[in-house]
């Protein structure tokens, strides 16, 4: 409250915040120099309470806006173009701002009584030798038992106010300082060959100066994150690699976490290699994908499968098994080994239009069952299935569809039913629409029942 | 009352430091934290001072004499004096503040109304050969300047007399101290080698007499400073040898050798008030605070990016 009684700073205030929010620099081109507050200072002083002179003396009289450190600069991104500007322009303020004193000899001599107020020869004090402590020693005798700060070794890599080096500016979160500490970030300078793990210990030592009561670990527990501008940890990217330097990661926003465990990081090596594995699996998600598309467009294409037809006394005979976009075949094979055959098979074709459904029944050891289902009615009877179908479903299903089951090893018996599968997807005929339909009936009154 | 960062119990303790990174750093003492850095963007700092008043820094560098407000927060310089053709070598006040002397590559000494004050005070000394150092004799009337020539010119700012000592021929001289009590000179120079001088005053008016008393060679290669503790009983010399050399004035004995692996050459030094510690500068980019008894460093002051040249100092007493 004592600032806002004191005219001085008052006035320097207004003339600080003209200065600081006037852009183009004109105001203070015009203040700078003339010591307003100084000049007025003497002439004020009649105004001053006098139970306020001993503040005056502690508080200076420039108002807070100029005491600002540059940690508080504000950053935005902007063109090269602009930031030279403003780079020519803040050389030109700070030229303003330096007076400038010449060599000057006075040619006139000067008066002996000039001479010998500037010029006294003094005595030099003897007995100098004291045993007065110096104010050094006892600071240093006071903190012997203080432990050095574990991380000025990166006191080197501070970048601020260096001049012709260049230098990396960051808003570092310190996740794990007190929420109340943790809400704004730390503008972090340093040098711009510095290494993630020096930046950490750079990062450690500013920390512990400003909060200093805060245990800090050794540099290794912690890493450095991307962050989101309002402080959000990305914890989808690892940390950035300690080995790695500074320079090399083009994030300004980071956060410096405290690891529980070791984790991995993001080095550079391992981002290109991230890099590989993403083209090695894209690569290998094309190949698939190719090969989908070849399947695909090759399953309209007449193949032939040697399998065993399973009959419904589950006795077995060895059949070919022709499969194109046209039709399925069944055709018998002379049954080399046995005078008796015990299912007699005869030759069929099934247009595809009739097949309605291919799956896989049974995988067992000795090979995969799989059954297709197709419709018996298909053909010349297709209109009245389809009356039957309206009139009684039931019976339709039980009358309409048939099956045959098959039997082959793993392999072929895959191949088969994903290549009869992908026409019955490409055909979309009436007999599967049908028996998919049927098939939910099914499975709707199922539930029906089972929920009565 | 100085206020560096608002700490104010460090307010009465200063150190400087700067060197060739551009750049001048203010250090808190019993930490070896650095509490702020200025720029001095130009060119490299070969000097710096404290104004008796501890309210400035001057740095010299080439051509110019900066000064920088300590009591602000302001990284840039608030005066600059120009004038000079070449490097500044030396920059030192007078003890009231009256004026300032500065020593420059361009053949002179020169005297400055640094406050604007007393327009008669300036004053040129104009030698044959660069000037290295510049040293005020305790009676705040003489001026002590080397040169690169080998020549100690002394140069009584009253009267403008000035005598020639020349301890060793085209040898450099680097530096000159004398100690506080005025009662000894000692002077190091290119070849390592120390001169010292007694010295007994010169009535009023009269220059000051200087009696050679010893010559040592207190490094192997090129000594670069020396200067005597406060209470005149120790003398500190330092080198491109990559060591400090404490020495006892009573007999020249080496007391202590500062050193350190990589530290390279040893630039500048300072003795706390008491002698009881002593800072160095160094190419290593450091500032090093050593005990006096033991020879051991109790602190190291980091943050520099290359070489540190110059230091300042002011202590009080407890």
């Amino acid at each position: 409250m004592a600032l806002y009684n004191n005219k001085l700073w008052l006035l320097s205030h207004i003339r600080d915040s003209f200065i600081s929010t006037d852009d183009t620099g004109m105001s203070e081109l015009v203040m700078v120099g003339d010591e307003v507050p100084k000049q007025l200072a003497d002439k004020l002083d009649c105004y001053r309470d006098p139970e306020d002179s001993e503040d005056d003396e502690d508080i200076s009289q420039e108002s807070y806006d100029f005491h600002l450190d540059m940690d508080f600069e504000v950053q935005r991104q902007r063109s090269n173009t602009a930031v030279r500007l403003e780079k020519l322009d803040n050389a030109k303020k700070r030229a303003a701002k330096v007076k400038n004193i010449k060599w000057e000899f006075c040619s006139v001599p000067p008066s002996e009584q000039e001479l010998t107020d500037l010029f006294v020869r003094k005595e030099p004090r003897k007995n100098v030798l004291s045993t007065k402590k110096s104010l050094l020693s006892e600071k240093l005798e006071q903190c012997t038992n203080l432990p050095q700060n574990p991380y000025i070794e990166y006191a080197k890599f501070d970048g601020s106010a260096q001049v012709g080096i260049l230098t990396r500016k960051y808003k570092i979160f310190l996740t794990m300082l007190p929420e109340e500490h943790r809400n704004y970030p730390m503008t972090v300078s340093c040098i711009a060959t510095a290494k993630i793990e020096e930046l950490i210990g750079f990062i450690l030592l500013k920390c512990s100066t400003i909060h200093g009561d805060f245990p800090l670990k050794p540099v290794s527990h912690y890493g450095l994150y991307i962050t989101e501008e309002d402080g959000e940890v990305d914890h989808d990217f690892p940390n950035l690699d300690p080995k790695e330097s500074v320079a090399k990661f083009g994030f300004t926003c980071l956060g410096l976490v405290e690891h529980k465990q070791i984790t991995k990081n993001v080095s550079f090596e391992s981002s290109q290699t991230m890099i590989q594995i993403d083209g090695t699996q894209q690569i290998t998600a094309n190949m698939h994908l190719m090969k989908v598309h070849t399947t695909a467009m090759e399953a309209p294409l007449y193949q032939s499968y040697r399998v065993y037809i399973v009959n419904k006394m589950r006795a077995k005979a060895e059949i070919q098994l022709g499969i194109s976009g046209e039709k399925i075949e069944i055709d018998p094979l002379q049954q080399k080994n046995s005078k008796f055959t015990f299912v007699r098979q005869k030759p069929v074709s099934h247009h595809i239009d009739s097949v309605a459904w291919c799956e896989v029944t049974d995988t067992k050891s000795s090979g995969t069952a799989f059954r297709v289902v197709y419709s018996s009615s298909f053909g010349g009877n297709t209109a009245n299935a389809n009356v039957a179908s309206t009139q009684s479903p039931i019976l339709q299903t039980s009358t309409s569809f048939k099956h045959y089951d098959f039997e082959a090893d793993h392999n072929t018996a895959e191949e088969i039913v994903q290549k009869i599968n992908l026409i019955l997807e490409l055909r979309s005929s009436g007999s599967r629409k049908e028996y998919l339909a049927s098939k939910e009936r099914k499975q709707r009154r199922r539930s029906f029942h089972s929920n009565k | 009352m100085v206020v560096i960062d608002g700490t104010s119990e460090n307010d009465q303790i200063i150190l400087a430091t700067g060197g060739y990174d551009h750049t001048i750093k203010i250090w808190q003492t019993h930490t070896g934290i650095c509490q702020r850095t200025m720029q001095h963007a130009e060119s490299q700092i070969n000097a710096l001072e404290i104004t008796p008043d501890k309210l400035c820094l001057a740095a010299s560098g080439y051509q110019h004499l900066r000064m920088y407000d300590l009591a602000s927060n302001n990284p840039n310089p608030t005066i600059n004096y120009e004038g000079m053709t070449k490097n500044v070598t030396g920059v030192g006040f007078q003890e009231d503040g009256k004026w300032m002397y500065t020593g420059s590559e361009d053949c002179s000494a020169r005297i400055w109304d640094y406050r604007l004050k007393s327009p008669h005070a300036a004053k040129i000394f104009q030698t044959s050969s660069p000037v290295t150092c510049v040293c005020l004799h305790p009676n705040q009337v003489e001026l002590l300047v080397g040169d690169q020539s080998g020549v100690i010119h002394l140069w009584d700012l009253k009267t403008d007399h000035n005598e020639q000592f020349i301890p060793e021929g085209d040898t450099m001289i680097l530096d000159i101290d004398i100690d506080s009590e005025g009662t000894h000179m000692a002077a190091v120079n290119s070849k390592g080698r120390c001169y010292i001088w007694s010295l007994t005053f010169g009535r009023e008016g009269e220059p000051t007499k200087m009696h050679p008393k010893h010559k040592f060679d207190a490094h192997k290669c090129q000594a670069l400073k020396c200067r005597f503790s406060p209470d005149a009983t120790l003398l500190v010399t330092t080198s491109a040898d990559q060591t400090a050399r404490i020495w006892k004035t009573c007999d020249f004995s080496l007391l202590q050798e500062l050193t350190q692996d990589n530290q390279r050459w040893v630039w500048d030094a300072v003795f706390s008030s008491d002698s009881q510690y002593i800072f160095t500068a160094s190419s290593d980019g450091c500032a090093k605070l050593w005990n006096v008894k033991s020879g051991h460093m109790e602190r190291e002051y980091a943050g520099h990016q290359k070489a540190v040249i110059a230091l300042a100092f002011r202590d009080a007493v407890a």
